[in-house]
């Protein structure tokens, strides 16, 4: 007899991984905009965070329209830090689009579609819209697995209300949002019928004689009344964009062939923008202004920046973060120098919000909150060398090393990271300033060494 | 008055119609951008579909709902069974009309007649099913008399229950016979696309 295994039942609980700007949660601010030395993942640069939370008032009013503001710093000053700060204390109602400079330079899209569509991502349009929900209490839930393991699972699912039963077929994807949800007979829940989403509403009255164990959070509800399907008006947001996207569909049969969205007309996004005002005026919507940031934005060229003049003028605009890290350099597409590498006439228009490097006290700070985030121990003279390296090279190169330092420190069976460990992946990984020291010593030896150089010249 | 503004849509709307199968297909775009398909029998000129497709409020299109026959299973049914859909043991609610009344039939119920409940709700323009047993539960509307906003009442309601299906009649008021002799003798007027190929124009 062939031995059967039994599949295992993986969970699909999410584990988040860890990104270089994970750890901010927000702007650091208290109520009266002050802000505080450490919080929320911010350290340091309270000048320019003091500014930005000016910004995120004006963004929370609303009120003001296509306003920009430009972040410059050195290289390693926090500025994409303050741009998510301000993109988790806007909250999650709240559009933010985050773009980098050369994002935008497509060959199926103009750089100008391109742009507009940022824009029009970053506005978000709240309004009511009927959907059909089931609503519930679950009677009898029944998932069947294969015995092989391997196929569909095929599940079925009774509910009931005060007056009537009925038992539904359950697709995979249903069964799978249901074991995530722990749903289980005698809650009540909805389903809203075109999306799958479930949501529990809490326990019915009939069975809080039950003496199941259950958290001090349970809550009970009544059995819903009357029809188990309902319409019912549920709020949402979605960006001008996605209106534009299902209003440019082409219709009946010709939609097989057309698979992407492509440019949108202007005629179609100027009836969109004529209906949602007219929505406006008739309360049934609301208009959220958001934020679009453009990182790296001296990658744009002279036609995006006379674009974005223009689109700043529009009474339908967001607001608009650019951050750059260049000096006086050379604008994209043209021969001139200006200051960022953006035209005057723009930089005009801009609230300037500068970051300044930080000192070696802020250093170790930010250098302890990446230990905590990627869960790595140090030990004090570790961490003292680790921020010598950090102000001596940049602070990425020192947070490239934690990691690396915390699997040495694994591999050799420690709990935490010791000096040693630090001064092994300093010698295995070279920063930026000893990598060029390398370059220039040992020159002669790469290849194309002698093309390069007389390319250089030419340039 | 209100049966004459229904009317005034309807003839205000742009008509397309095709003979095809023993049946005259005709389908109606209004100008808010719904749309509404009818089809009749030939020999008898009985309703035999009407389905309507309404925007959403985002401009979107959305699937055709069945208003009066048998829903459609095409195959646009089977994709969505990624999610839930009703298990095919369930009661299943359809309009079918007579001439003289609206008729609905509700298959799949396995109880006896003196279960059921049906009655008017003409504060809430609506016929609610009842059972006793709590199996079932409907509450719709009459459509046609909503649109020519015509009262509901309550004599001109009747149940029968046999082969496991409970069929509800509605006598159809005066106002519908005549709109709806009207209505036909102006369909009939409508120059159809006879049976056979369209000329599909390749745009």
């Amino acid at each position: 007899m062939a031995t059967t295994k039994v599949p295992e039942v993986r969970d699909i609980a999410r584990i988040e991984r860890i990104g270089a700007h994970s750890h901010i949660r927000g702007l650091g601010l208290d109520d009266a905009l002050e802000p505080r030395q450490v919080s929320q993942g911010m350290v340091g640069q309270l000048a320019s965070r003091r500014a930005a939370g000016v910004i995120l008032e004006m963004i929370k009013d609303g009120h003001i329209a296509g306003r920009a503001v430009l972040i410059a710093g050195q290289p390693g000053t926090g500025k994409t830090a303050i741009a998510m700060g301000i993109a988790q204390s806007l909250g999650p109602d709240t559009p933010f689009t985050a773009l980098a400079g050369s994002e935008i330079f497509s060959l199926e899209m103009s750089k100008t579609e391109a742009l507009s569509q940022a824009f029009r991502k970053a506005i978000g349009v709240r309004i009511k819209e009927e959907t059909e929900i089931i609503e519930g209490e679950v009677v009898e839930i029944q998932i069947d697995r294969p015995a092989t393991g391997t196929g569909a699972k095929v599940g079925k699912l009774t509910l009931k209300t005060t007056e009537m039963e009925t038992i539904y077929d359950l697709g995979n994807k249903m069964i799978d949002c249901l074991s995530k949800e722990k749903v289980q007979a005698g809650d009540v829940i909805t389903i809203d019928k075109a999306t799958g989403k479930i949501s529990k509403l809490g326990r019915s009255f009939t069975r809080a004689r039950d003496y199941d164990a259950m958290g001090a959070q349970t809550q009970f509800v009544q059995c819903p009344e009357g029809e188990l399907q309902k319409r019912k008006e549920v709020v949402h947001t979605v960006s001008l964009h996605e209106i534009d996207v299902i209003n440019s569909r082409t219709q009946g049969f010709l939609a097989l062939f057309s698979g992407d969205t492509g440019e949108i007309k202007s005629e179609v996004r100027e009836q969109i923008n004529a209906k949602v005002c007219e929505w406006r005026e008739e309360g049934k919507a609301e208009i959220i202004p958001g934020v679009l940031f453009i990182d790296e934005v001296h990658m744009l060229d002279m036609e995006c920046f006379s674009f974005l003049n223009r689109a700043l003028e529009s009474d339908l605009s967001p607001v608009l973060i650019m951050a750059t890290n260049r000096g006086i350099t050379r604008i994209r597409g043209t021969n001139y120098q200006s200051p960022h590498g953006i035209p005057i006439d723009l930089l005009d228009r801009l609230l300037i919000i500068a970051t300044s490097p930080y000192t070696e006290k802020e250093t170790r700070q930010i250098l302890k909150i990446r230990c905590e985030e990627e869960d790595v121990e140090l030990s004090e003279e570790a961490h003292t060398v680790l921020t010598r390296i950090g102000m001596e090279t940049s602070l990425r190169y020192a947070i490239q090393l934690i990691s690396t330092a915390g699997l040495v420190c694994r591999k050799r069976k420690g709990t935490e990271v010791q000096v040693e460990d630090v001064k092994r992946v300093y010698s295995l990984f070279l920063d930026e300033a000893r990598s060029s020291q390398y370059m220039k010593e040992y020159q002669d030896s790469f290849l194309f060494n002698e093309t390069q150089t007389a390319q250089m010249d030419t340039s | 008055m209100a049966v004459q503004s229904w009317i005034e849509i309807l003839k205000t709307s742009k008509k397309t119609a095709l003979i095809h199968d023993g049946k005259r297909k005709i389908h109606y775009l209004f100008k808010d951008g719904n749309e509404m398909a009818e089809e009749y029998d030939l020999k008898t000129d009985e309703l035999l579909v009407r389905k309507w497709r309404v925007k959403s409020t985002l401009g979107a299109q959305g699937q055709w709902q069945v208003e009066v026959g048998e829903p459609t299973a095409g195959p646009a049914a089977s994709l969505d069974s990624e999610v839930i859909k009703e298990n095919c043991s369930n009661p299943v609610f359809i309009r079918k009309d007579t001439k003289s009344s609206f008729q609905w039939r509700i298959r799949n119920l396995p109880y006896p007649k003196d279960v059921f409940c049906v009655t008017v709700e003409p504060s809430e323009r609506c016929i609610i099913i009842k059972t006793s047993n709590k199996k079932y539960y409907k509450k719709f509307s009459i459509t046609d008399l909503d649109r020519i906003q015509l009262p509901l009442d309550g004599s001109a309601l009747s149940f029968t229950h046999a082969n496991n299906t409970l069929i509800v009649s509605y006598k159809k008021p005066k106002e519908v016979l005549t709109l709806e002799q009207e209505l036909l003798k102006e369909l009939k007027k409508l120059k159809g696309t006879s049976d056979g190929d369209m000329d599909c124009k390749t745009q």
